[in-house]
């Protein structure tokens, strides 16, 4: 939802079209975790990329501001909702889901790295500007913090 | 988890496959190579899972901490996971047969095993209703740590439980008209050795002197002997009419009987009667006298297995073999009088001379009068209908008594006595 409203400010023109977009993906992403339907979900975000990607086009070529957050932002809500679909069938235990959310935050964080390389490699620009510089930052030292947590459980449990 | 795994991708893996390739294909499409870096954290999630993940090794073992046990009792099972190799991701359902209630403990649950661990789970179940359940056949499903692929299998590592009906409390039996030649705890009508006082008779040489009724032979002026009543056993087979069921959720009259038929058959044994069952029904079997609780054992385990098999074939007393229904034995039926080929059974039972008892198991509790006038007219025939088979049993000298949901058996049984004492007074 904020993907698709970020994308909808942000549009030059076709600020309409670009809300009924994402607005059919957020209804789609609904549908598809109330009835419990593996299949809409990637209508769903195709519906939110699609929407982001029409406003992106309207502001010209190049990454525009955005970009690396909204493709994390896109990311994670493919991972919650699959996540929330095995829920549906078999809860998780307590433990089970202290680490499953451990792991998406540490996925989220990789995406966030690996968007940001990916776009500087194709030598594109995303704005964001300090804001972005400062969620980067946060990303490395958060993922790293991640990676060392996880190394000192796994070394614990094995002892 | 062993040979009989089944592995599949997660609607993830295609989902994930779908949004890299239409975000790569729309980054050529448009030119727009921004789309490619939104695809690439779902590429590389790809990539990644699918390369380091591998099937899970768990071994599983299951036990129930008993197998035999009363209606309401509770049971545990005992599931023990060794994990060889580490599960991200283990579900474990435990299929739970009707009769039996989870009553603590998760099922389903998603648990993670780590390289080497053990976990011990513990379910436990309450009997809500006799049968033989088989408990303990498990589904496990497990994920690898990207949610990409699926291991599947069905563990059959079930046990058979034995759940007994609870016994109703009885205070007195139906005794029979006849008794056997083993001795037992029934005084027979036949003179010989035993306690309860039958008569006097003069002295004949061979009598034992502690015989003696001194104070008579006293009074006569010459030897008079006590006689006793003989104690013998009875013969007793049980009837149960297993064509067809009034039924309404979890209770029906095969229900009530089936209870009933325990209880009776314990009881008997308990005095030393030789008990038989004959399971007339679509399946028909039976169960030659026997005494003893092997025999306890043998009754129960057959009432446990009894169902209802819908048949439309024509079954007349004949097709049992000779030595299920011994003579002068007490046939006690339980029945609710619904099928003509048991109640046509019955009347030939009593034709043949068989001390009969019928405990009609109401099916009336089970039964809604039809909406209407004619719906209440034709439930009104019905029920006039019944109690003129009734009277035609009573007419044969067959004593019919009608056991309602709810109504104590011993109460039954005490009418059924009645009955039979107004019946002999008669005579």
């Amino acid at each position: 939802m904020a993907v698709t409203l970020y994308g909808t400010f942000a549009a030059d023109r076709l600020a309409l079209l670009v809300l009924a977009l994402g607005l059919t993906g957020a209804a789609l992403l609904t549908y598809a975790l109330a009835t419990v339907n593996a299949g809409s979900i990637v209508s769903a975000l195709v519906g939110v990329a699609a929407s982001w990607s029409l406003s992106a086009w309207t502001r010209g070529t190049g990454a525009p501001g955005g970009t690396v957050l909204a493709a994390v932002g896109i990311f994670v809500a493919a991972e919650l909702a699959y996540w929330s679909l095995e829920q549906a069938s078999v809860p998780d235990e307590g433990e089970l889901v202290a680490r499953r959310a451990a792991g998406l935050a540490l996925r989220g964080f990789g995406a966030l790295f690996l968007v940001a390389c990916v776009l500087a490699a194709l030598g594109l620009r995303p704005g964001g500007g300090l804001i972005l510089e400062t969620v980067g930052v946060a990303a490395a030292v958060g993922l790293l913090a991640i990676v060392l947590v996880l190394a000192r459980a796994v070394y614990e449990a094995e002892r | 988890m062993t040979d009989g795994v089944v592995r599949y991708a997660t609607p993830k893996l295609g989902g994930y496959v779908v949004l890299t390739a239409l975000g790569l294909l729309a980054s050529l499409i448009f030119a727009r190579p921004e789309l490619a870096a939104v695809s690439a954290p779902f590429a590389v999630v790809l990539a990644i899972g699918l390369a380091v993940s591998r099937r899970p090794d768990v071994r599983v073992y299951v036990d129930v901490d008993r197998d035999r046990l009363l209606e309401d009792e509770e049971v545990v099972l005992e599931i023990e996971l060794d994990a060889r190799d580490s599960a991200p991701r283990l579900e474990l359902l435990v299929e739970v047969p009707s009769g039996l209630e989870l009553v603590s403990g998760a099922n389903p649950v998603a648990l993670r095993l780590g390289f080497g661990e053990e976990r011990r789970l513990e379910l436990r179940f309450r009997c809500t209703h006799w049968g033989a359940p088989r408990l303990g056949d498990l589904h496990l499903r497990a994920g690898d740590a990207a949610g990409l692929l699926v291991w599947e299998e069905t563990l059959e590592r079930g046990s058979v439980l034995r759940v007994y009906p609870r016994p109703e409390e009885l205070r007195q039996l139906v005794g029979p008209r006849e008794t056997q030649l083993f001795t037992g705890n029934r005084v027979s009508r036949a003179k010989g050795e035993g306690l309860e006082f039958a008569d006097l008779r003069q002295f004949v040489p061979g009598d034992r002197i502690r015989r003696i009724n001194w104070r008579a032979s006293a009074r006569r002026g010459e030897l008079w002997v006590n006689e006793f009543h003989a104690e013998r056993n009875a013969d007793v087979i049980l009837f149960l009419d297993s064509f067809v069921d009034a039924r309404r959720s979890d209770r029906g009259t095969l229900d009530e009987a089936l209870r009933a038929a325990a209880t009776l058959t314990e009881r008997y044994l308990l005095e030393k009667d030789r008990v038989g069952l004959v399971n007339f029904g679509g399946v028909l079997n039976w169960l030659r006298p026997g005494t003893g609780l092997v025999q306890r054992y043998r009754i129960v385990e057959a009432l446990l297995n009894t169902e209802i098999t819908l048949s439309y074939a024509w079954k007349e007393i004949d097709v049992l073999p000779r030595g299920t229904l011994p003579p002068k034995a007490l046939v006690l039926a339980l029945t609710p009088l619904l099928d003509d080929r048991a109640i046509g059974a019955l009347l030939d039972l009593r034709a043949r001379g068989f001390d009969l008892v019928i405990v009609e198991v109401s099916p009336l509790p089970y039964a809604e009068t039809p909406p209407g006038e004619l719906g209440e007219l034709a439930f009104r025939l019905w029920k006039l209908r019944r109690d003129g088979r009734r009277l035609q049993y009573e007419r044969a000298g067959a004593p019919v008594v009608e056991w309602r949901e709810g109504e104590p058996l011993t109460s039954v049984l005490e009418g059924v006595n009645a009955s039979r004492r107004h019946a002999r007074a008669r005579a």
